[in-house]
């Protein structure tokens, strides 16, 4: 079974490992830096690239489905070149990270949102 | 909502998918709060489990983690497709009323359970490898980080949902 042959890769563990970490890292910045891949208008159900800002008497505008594709497109992306290193290097990376990574984020997150604090 | 067959309302139609969200997460956090449990409260070996909280901690946790993942996803796939909805129908009413902290707690949720998917692989995969012991530190904390990420997600969206839930 390919569950089975993925849980015994090390190459599928060092990918995961990666995206796993980068995973947060993009999220922040594509939030923070206003990289979201696409922007999504639910009033006209519209779709434009990148950060655009909300149209006028239209609704507001939704970054969040962009800031997803552009965590999932950059964490891949890691991922996959950090399948490329040597294995001696990728086994190094610590597996804490994983769960520290996102965990040491959340404040940033916090702060990101102060918009809302302020009631 | 062209889509939708003529025996049920746009209302209903909502109202049935933020229902069927409610339940899988349920389900969600049910599966992750056994594993959580068992690894930080584990039960000592050879002991008998006599009691219902003994029980609890004796499950074996290892074939939950297929379950979790599955869910995380179809949790937040539903979540991703009523998130346009709400960000119209009942997140302006909400800043209308000025209850600016409630939309802040539930923005959070929305990036903590980001960060939760993007944990889903290595979750999966330190699992899968569940006998091997130099894995076990990583896997108790993210299990235990993703439980609390689900908890802190059903609890806001349960708030929010009392605040101004669907056909209010």
């Amino acid at each position: 079974m390919i569950s089975d042959t993925l849980a015994q890769s090390p190459r599928f563990k060092t990918f995961a490992l990666v995206f796993a970490i980068a995973f947060p890292l993009w999220y922040i910045a594509s939030d923070m830096a206003r990289l979201p891949m696409f922007t999504y208008h639910p009033g006209p159900d519209l779709f434009e690239w990148g950060w655009v800002k909300a149209r006028r008497d239209e609704g507001p505008a939704m970054y969040w489905y962009g800031w997803l594709a552009t965590s999932a497109l950059g964490s891949t992306a890691l991922g996959g070149l950090a399948c490329l290193l040597p294995q001696k290097w990728t086994q190094r990376i610590p597996l804490a990270l994983a769960w520290l990574v996102p965990l040491l984020l959340t404040p940033l997150l916090v702060y990101s949102l102060k918009f809302y604090w302020r009631w | 909502m062209e889509y939708l067959p003529e025996w049920i309302t746009v209302e209903a139609f909502w109202t049935t998918l933020l229902i069927v969200h409610g339940l899988l997460a349920v389900a969600l956090l049910g599966a992750l709060t056994h594993q959580a449990v068992v690894l930080l409260l584990p039960l000592r070996a050879g002991a008998r489990p006599s009691s219902f909280v003994a029980r609890y901690r004796a499950v074996s946790s290892v074939p939950y983690a297929n379950a979790v993942c599955l869910l995380w996803v179809l949790t937040f796939v539903l979540g991703a497709w009523i998130y346009a909805k709400y960000r119209i129908q009942v997140r302006i009413p909400i800043e209308q009323q000025g209850y600016y902290k409630t939309l802040g707690v539930f923005e959070l949720k929305e990036h903590l359970v980001s960060f939760g998917i993007g944990l889903l692989p290595i979750y999966w995969y330190l699992w899968a490898n569940a006998a091997n012991q130099a894995y076990q530190s990583a896997r108790k904390w993210l299990t235990v980080l993703l439980t609390a990420i689900c908890w802190y997600a059903f609890l806001t969206g349960h708030v929010v949902n009392n605040v101004r839930g669907y056909g209010s």
